[in-house]
C-alpha cells in the first residue's frame, strides 16, 4: 500500500491511475493533433483566402477605373504611337528604307541618291526594347547647296524618327557648281 | 457499553473499493473530456463550416470580376507600355539637331567672296555638342579680314539660336593665286574653320519692359 495525501492506494489502483493518466494524455494528443489542429489550420487558410479575394475585389474597381481613366488619357499617345508604328512598314529594313530614300531625294530634283546600311543596335532604353537603331549612309553625289539644304529640312520634317548625326558637303571636282552631300542617319524602326 | 458487530465488513469495504476504482473514476473523466472536447470541437466545425460558406461566396463573385480585372490589368500595362515609348520617342524627336536650320545660318553668313569648299558636321550622341569643320576659300584684297568677317558673322548668327558657340580658324594661310571678283583682280586665302556649339537654344535675351507713355 502506497500513501498519497492521506490516501491509501493499491499497486493495482496506482497501475489504473496510470493507465488513466496516459489515457487522458493519449486522448489530448490525438484531439489536438489529428481533430483540432487540422480544423483550425484549414480554416486560417480558408480566412486567410477570403481576405486575399476580398482585397482583390476592392482593389478590382480601382484597377478598373484606372483603366478606363488611362484609355482615355492615353488616346493621343496612342494615336501617335500607331503612326509612328506605321513609319515601320513589314519586312527588313534594308528592303524597303533605300528605295524610299531614293524616291524621297527623286521627288525633291536629286537624282542618284543611294542609301546604304551602316549598322544596326538595339537601344539601350528598356522602353524601346521593341525597336532597332539603324545607320544609314546616304549618298548625293549630285546636287546643289540650296537644293540639298531644302531636302534636309524636309527630310527632317517628313521623318521624325531619323536623326542626321553626321553630314559632309563637298564641291564637285569635275563641276563646281554642284556638290557632293553624305548624311549618316539614324532611324529608329519597329522590329517586325 | 453494546458490542456491534458488522458481519458485512468485507462485503462494505468491497463496494466502497470498487466505488474508488480509478480506472472507472479514469474512464468517466475521460469520457466526460471528451464529451467536452467533442462539443467544442463540433462548434469549431460550425465555426469552419460557415468560414468556408463565405469563401465559395467570395470566391463566386471573384471569378465573375475576374476576367474583367485580367483584361483591365493588361490593356493599363499595355496603354503604360505604350505612353512610356512614345514618351521616349517624342524625347528623342524632340532632342534632335535639325540641320537645315544650321545650313540655312551658314548660307546667310557666307559673302559672295567667301567660297564654301566643304561642311563636315557632326553632332554627339547624347545631341549636346555639335561639331562643324567649314573649309573654303576668301577673296579680296586683304583676304584674311574675308575670312574673319565670315567668323565672326558665323559667330554672332549661331549665338542666337545655339549656346557656346565657339568658331575658330584652324588654319588659314594666303595663296599665290590671284582670282577675278566682279571685274577685280583680288588675293586668296584658304581658310579652315572649326565650329563647336551646343545645339540647346540660346538663353532668351530680356526684352526690355515697355514703357508707358507719359501723360501730359
Amino acid at each position: 500500500m502506497i500513501q498519497i495525501n492521506g490516501i491509501k492506494f493499491s499497486k493495482d489502483q496506482i497501475q489504473k491511475l496510470a493507465l488513466s493518466a496516459l489515457g487522458f494524455v493519449a486522448l489530448i494528443y490525438v484531439y489536438f493533433t489529428y481533430f483540432l489542429g487540422p480544423l483550425n489550420k484549414s480554416r486560417a487558410s480558408m480566412e486567410s483566402s477570403i481576405s486575399d479575394l476580398q482585397t482583390k475585389l476592392s482593389t478590382s474597381k480601382s484597377e478598373m477605373t484606372k483603366a478606363s481613366n488611362l484609355q482615355k488619357e492615353a488616346a493621343t499617345a496612342t494615336t501617335r504611337f500607331a503612326a509612328m508604328k506605321n513609319l515601320s512598314p513589314e519586312g527588313a529594313p534594308i528592303a524597303w528604307f533605300p528605295p524610299r530614300m531614293k524616291l524621297f531625294f527623286a521627288n525633291h530634283q536629286i537624282d542618284k541618291a543611294t542609301a546604304r546600311l551602316d549598322g544596326s543596335a538595339p537601344y539601350k532604353e528598356a522602353e524601346l526594347s521593341e525597336w532597332m537603331r539603324y545607320t544609314w549612309m546616304i549618298d548625293l553625289p549630285q546636287t546643289d547647296f540650296i537644293t540639298a539644304a531644302g531636302t534636309i529640312a524636309d527630310l527632317e520634317n517628313t521623318e521624325p524618327l531619323l536623326t542626321i548625326s553626321k553630314i559632309t558637303l563637298k564641291a564637285g571636282t569635275d563641276d563646281p557648281q554642284f556638290q557632293q552631300v553624305t548624311i549618316a542617319a539614324n532611324t529608329a524602326i519597329m522590329k517586325r | 457499553m453494546a458490542l456491534q458487530l458488522n458481519l458485512l465488513h468485507e462485503q462494505i469495504a468491497e463496494q466502497r473499493q470498487r466505488q474508488r476504482d480509478p480506472l472507472k473514476l479514469g474512464v468517466m473523466a475521460l469520457s466526460a473530456v471528451g464529451a467536452l472536447m467533442l462539443l467544442f470541437y463540433m462548434f469549431k466545425a460550425y465555426q469552419t463550416l460557415g468560414v468556408k460558406n463565405r469563401l465559395s461566396s467570395v470566391q463566386h463573385d471573384w471569378a465573375k470580376v475576374e476576367p474583367n480585372v485580367t483584361a483591365a490589368q493588361k490593356q493599363s500595362k499595355e496603354l503604360t507600355a505604350i505612353i512610356n515609348t512614345t514618351k521616349v520617342l517624342d524625347t528623342m524627336i524632340d532632342n534632335r539637331f535639325y540641320w537645315a536650320p544650321f545650313l540655312q545660318k551658314i548660307s546667310r553668313c557666307v559673302a559672295p567672296n567667301a567660297q564654301l569648299m566643304g561642311i563636315d558636321g557632326g553632332v554627339s550622341d547624347d545631341n549636346k555638342q555639335v561639331t562643324v569643320t567649314i573649309q573654303g576659300l576668301a577673296a579680296g584684297r586683304e583676304p584674311r579680314a574675308a575670312a574673319e568677317e565670315l567668323r565672326q558673322l558665323l559667330s554672332e548668327q549661331l549665338a542666337d539660336s545655339y549656346r557656346d558657340v565657339k568658331v575658330e580658324f584652324k588654319t588659314l594661310e594666303d595663296l599665290d593665286t590671284i582670282i577675278n571678283v566682279a571685274g577685280a583682280n583680288m588675293a586668296v586665302a584658304r581658310y579652315s574653320l572649326g565650329i563647336t556649339f551646343n545645339p540647346s537654344a540660346a538663353k532668351a535675351s530680356p526684352t526690355p519692359a515697355p514703357t508707358r507713355p507719359s501723360k501730359r
